[in-house]
């Protein structure tokens, strides 16, 4: 390629960046504002942003200060960190169907949420952490077993590993389950469908900070992660230290997502569908890439929990079902697509 | 297929300092052991007092502890406006004469009648925190399930009254009768209510206490197999209706078993309900079960037997009646 064609290439590239990115934004806004104001009681908007400046009816203040506003946030952080977990582990297995919960980090986390209740652990903070010490285990055990195995990190045998140890967390769920009193075994099942049902400020918090400290360390490495995209000995050629760089960017990826499921359980097909969206926005590079998909996934998350508790108020839908009903059907047709 | 990244040179880098692999995985290994670790020590869930089954004459106090082991208000005035999740709640305090304070329930909250009439707000576990709130209730009824604490915090937060209760025994009816009694305004009532209920189940367990105690088998679930189990009311209502419970040696109240254990425990009779039974006896499995084989079973009817509230008398009445017919002439 000439250096005009690239310079038209790259022009071409961010002319459909910053509009796609403004939209994303302003999308993000207006999904925000509308579930801040819309629920299973509609609030006017006069009265939803006196609420949030904590003046106002009482009532109001609370549903929407203390009930909406950390849902609505937490929905965003968790659509954010998933999408940019997908988006980086895509580029790192250079593989557009890969998503986080292939790779181990779902089945992980629900086995410490499952033996979270099992234990009698009833506290939101309790089966928060037991879930993300399960994701993050089984996280490094795919790692592990993908190294021992394969003697690198092979993208092949982390693939392979996180099916391996998918179906293992699977199993130990389903002994975990069949032991569990009535209760703690509905408490495990709606954790395992994903909901921001229990969002508090906390959660908000402490979603926010591994956002920023995993997702940041992610942005940071999206040049090794565009030089690893091109293959492996293109990369090695190019100096990069494809073992080390693949295993830093699955790890930072698989511990982003585990916090995701640590604060709001399995929401499927975010990882999966949003970076592909970006890319169909014109993002090529990792970063323009991530930056994209944190905002689309922001919004997309936001939306599904606003239909979650609003199609059948006041009864509310598990998010992980509204997102498969979404994602689902994309994924048939990039599958297709594909092939 | 494949992307290509717009390709830029990768600037040249000082070499990495070896990092020292082994103290990495220690390090990442110790964070998901503290982890772990302050899973297990926060918040513990609070135990229920232990509730060991208790003759029918003990004297139940009204207690200003929920079963959260939080104490809630008993003022009468915070009861002014009452939303219930609990559908036993819900029938308790309509037989008390205080079914007009109630501005919300669930949709489990079928009986009485009158109940239906009432706002219905959702479910009772994990309830929709804005319609409840929406509502303006000053007390909430709630059911003290682990996946009930977030909800239970976010209406004290909000600055209602929670009181957080589960129904498992007939002794938590007595209690919660009173409770809800004495925070409605209701005491006399309410001691009415359990007097009668009490008066009910002590004249079944007198009739039928030497008509024989056959051995019974109380399937919930045919597939996976649930019993009623020591833990449950209606082990209580077995034994007050002179039934012989064979997994009352079973502390859960619905305990799974296989229906080879029931085969082994040869019950005498094996009680359902009426959706259950074509399928018991389509199952060939199920034919290991001398009960069934010999077609001993016992239709419930599981509307009323199924609820530990106000009925719980004539719960009894109806137990009795299927299992010894012989006395239901003597029986209220």
């Amino acid at each position: 390629m000439t250096n005009k064609g690239a310079a038209r290439n790259a022009a071409s590239a961010r002319s459909t960046l910053v509009p796609a990115m403004v939209a994303g934004l302003a999308a993000l806004a207006v999904l925000c504002v509308l579930a801040l104001a819309i629920g299973s009681v509609s609030l006017p908007l006069q009265d939803v942003v006196s609420a949030l400046g904590g003046s106002g009816d009482a009532t109001v203040v609370s549903i929407v200060r203390d009930s909406r506003a950390p849902r609505v946030l937490l929905a965003a952080l968790v659509g954010a960190g998933l999408s940019m977990s997908g988006g980086a582990l895509q580029g790192t297995l250079r593989n557009p169907l890969a998503e986080p919960y292939l790779l181990g980090v779902s089945g992980g986390a629900a086995v410490g949420a499952v033996l979270a209740s099992a234990f009698g652990i009833g506290s939101a903070f309790g089966v928060t952490m037991a879930a993300f010490a399960g994701a993050a285990f089984a996280t490094l055990s795919v790692s592990l077993i993908a190294r021992v195995v394969g003697g690198r990190t092979d993208t092949r045998m982390l693939l392979m590993a996180g099916v391996v140890v998918g179906a293992f967390a699977n199993a130990v769920i389903i002994v975990a389950l069949s032991g569990l009193p009535a209760d703690s075994l509905r408490g495990a099942l709606w954790w395992m469908m994903g909901s921001v049902h229990d969002a508090s400020w906390a959660g908000v918090g402490r979603m926010g900070a591994a956002l920023a400290v995993f997702g940041g360390a992610l942005l940071w490495l999206a040049r090794e992660l565009d030089v690893l995209a091109l293959g492996e000995e293109p990369a090695a050629a190019l100096g990069a230290n494809v073992d080390r760089t693949s295993r830093q960017i699955f790890l930072l990826a698989s511990f982003l997502a585990a916090a995701t499921v640590a604060a709001a359980g399995l929401v499927g097909f975010v990882g999966l569908v949003v970076p592909n969206i970006a890319r169909a926005l014109g993002a090529r590079s990792h970063r323009p890439m991530m930056l994209l998909s944190a905002v689309y996934g922001a919004a997309l998350l936001v939306f599904a929990d606003l239909l979650a508790r609003t199609v059948r108020s006041p009864t509310q839908l598990p998010l992980g079902a509204i997102t498969a009903l979404i994602g689902v059907p994309f994924f048939l047709a990039r599958l297709r697509k594909l092939t | 297929m494949h992307w290509r990244p717009k390709l830029r040179a990768v600037s040249s880098r000082k070499p990495p300092r070896a990092k020292n692999r082994r103290s990495r995985h220690v390090l990442l290994t110790v964070v998901i052991a503290v982890t772990a670790i302050g899973a297990a020590c926060s918040a513990k869930e609070t135990s229920r007092p232990s509730d060991s089954s208790k003759p029918l004459a003990t004297v139940v106090a009204a207690s200003d502890t929920d079963d959260f082991g939080v104490r809630f208000p008993m003022d009468t005035l915070v009861a002014a406006r009452v939303v219930s999740l609990v559908p036993a709640a819900t029938e308790i305090i309509f037989a008390i004469g205080r079914g007009n304070r109630l501005i919300g329930r669930t949709t489990w909250d079928l009986f009485p009648d009158s109940a239906r009439l009432v706002a219905n707000l959702g479910d009772g576990i994990r309830p929709n925190i804005e319609v409840v709130l929406a509502a303006r209730p000053t007390l909430v009824v709630l059911y003290a399930s682990t996946e009930n604490r977030a909800a239970a915090a976010a209406f004290r937060k909000a600055g209602i009254a929670v009181m957080a209760i589960r129904v498992d025994r007939i002794a938590d009816f007595e209690r919660l009768t009173k409770q809800l009694g004495v925070t409605l305004n209701a005491q006399r009532r309410a001691q009415q209510v359990v007097d009668t209920v009490t008066a009910t189940l002590q004249k079944v367990r007198t009739v039928c206490a030497d008509a024989g105690k056959p051995t019974v088998v109380w399937p919930l679930f045919e597939s996976p197999v649930y019993v009623v189990g020591k833990g449950s009311f209606l082990s209580e209502l077995l034994d007050i209706a002179g039934a012989a419970n064979i997994f009352a040696d079973m502390e859960k109240p619905s305990p799974e078993v296989s229906v080879e254990e029931i085969a082994h425990r040869d019950p005498a009779f094996l009680l359902t309900s009426p959706s259950s039974v074509n399928r018991m006896e389509a199952n060939a499995t199920w034919q290991s079960v001398r009960a069934v084989r010999e077609q001993h079973i016992l239709l419930v009817d599981t509307l009323l037997v199924s609820r530990p509230t106000v009925t719980l008398g004539m719960a009894a009445v109806s137990l009795a009646r299927l299992l010894h017919p012989d006395c239901a002439s003597s029986l209220p």
